[in-house]
């Protein structure tokens, strides 16, 4: 009987799950349809060149940052935690509220933003989409931005977008790390009944 | 086809040409195809996973910070995809199975026995914890290095180097039979010949 080598095994094992995989054109096809659907990017050059990106903003700055900024998510929802959470204690803080629901509730959002021209509100309530009409907020005067949305019941990441270029999280809100793009957006949980 | 680098492809797709980003579905579905096939064991949650990150990469191209590397940037959509379709999965309570056109491929090849030995291959990765199968298949499959598995995962390098060598070790005591059994039958079969 030979003898063999147990590393050996692990080695061939990935040999073989290194074949190649072909999902084939109709594949392609029912993603196209898909994308077909959604609405169409229209991102001139000026504007690729300012397009949304995430800012944050430390802790040195902060005091810079409260005076020029200050936003808040309230009325039926709320955002939970404080101003400055991290992001394990926002994670924590929402995974202890969860509200399991139903329908959806309107949600005041606040951002104090004097030198824009433009805010809006984006998360995954909307697909991250900076042009959703009913997430454009209102210029209130001094400076204070403001929109009230519907929002589903339930744990949401959100962002506001100044002037289509800059991405801001929520100063009073908890931060958490978007898990799929990898950046950091402000937790939202809107409960069932509300506040 | 190539249609120029991805950045230039996604900057195509930004100005509204959404039949560009065909280009970049064709480019990056065969790569990717393996790493959700494995992960998720039937080719209908792989297609269903890397359909919807797909679908969320378009939706959010515009936070694509880096377009030239599209396609690690949609990795990582696809390895987060993949960790919710698992866990959707294991709540239903839907079991893991064989993928069945690469068996059958296998069959094709080599008869009984190489589909065998990859039957017993899909098997013996369903058993591992879906943590343990994940940093297995980035490091033997994908063959990435470990600090871009950190970056793509989250996870922390020496976790990750855990939760491989758990996976080989595992794998090791799973495959120890048949890998026994199929290097007999290739020294047979070479001594025959």
């Amino acid at each position: 009987m030979m003898r063999h080598d147990p590393e050996r095994a692990i080695e061939r094992a990935a040999a073989e799950l290194r074949r190649p995989v072909r999902f084939g054109s109709a594949f392609d096809e029912r993603v196209m349809a898909e994308v077909r659907g959604l609405p169409r990017h229209r991102l001139g050059a000026w504007r690729r060149l300012l397009r949304p990106r995430t800012i944050t903003v430390s802790p040195l700055f902060s005091g810079l940052a409260a005076a020029l900024l200050f936003a808040a998510a309230i009325s039926t929802g709320h955002a939970i935690g404080t101003a400055g959470s991290d992001t394990a204690s926002g994670a924590e803080a929402l995974a202890t509220a969860v509200t399991p629901s139903k329908g959806p509730h309107d949600v005041q959002f606040v951002l104090v933003a004097p030198t824009a021209r433009k805010v809006s509100v984006v998360g995954d309530f909307n697909d991250w989409d900076s042009a959703h009409q009913a997430y454009q907020a209102e210029h209130r005067g001094g400076g204070v931005w403001s929109v009230t949305a519907s929002v589903p019941v339930g744990h949401h990441r959100y962002s506001f977008v100044v002037d289509d270029s800059v991405w801001v999280t929520d100063p009073t809100a908890p931060r958490v790390i978007d898990d799929d793009y990898g950046r950091p957006n402000s937790a939202l949980v809107v409960g069932e009944t509300g506040r | 086809m190539d249609r120029g680098t991805d950045g230039q492809v996604v900057a195509r797709v930004l100005r509204g040409d959404v039949e560009e980003y065909g280009i970049l579905v064709a480019r990056y579905r065969d790569r990717y195809a393996r790493y959700a096939l494995h992960m998720l064991g039937n080719r209908e949650d792989a297609e269903e996973a890397l359909q919807d990150a797909f679908t969320r990469a378009y939706r959010s191209l515009v936070r694509c910070a880096d377009p030239e590397r599209f396609g690690a940037w949609l990795f990582r959509i696809l390895v987060n995809r993949c960790r919710t379709a698992g866990a959707r999965r294991a709540r239903r309570g839907r079991t893991f199975v064989s993928d069945e056109v690469a068996l059958l491929e296998a069959a094709e090849d080599h008869p009984s026995e190489q589909s065998a030995w990859r039957e017993e291959i899909d098997r013996a990765l369903a058993r591992l914890r879906p943590e343990q199968r994940e940093a297995f298949l980035l490091k033997y499959v994908e063959d990435l290095g470990y600090d871009e598995m950190s970056r793509l995962t989250g996870v922390g390098v020496s976790a990750l180097k855990m939760r491989v060598m758990r996976a080989c070790e595992r794998l090791r005591e799973l495959l120890e039979d048949v890998h026994h059994l199929r290097e007999e039958h290739e020294v047979n079969d070479a001594t025959r010949s």
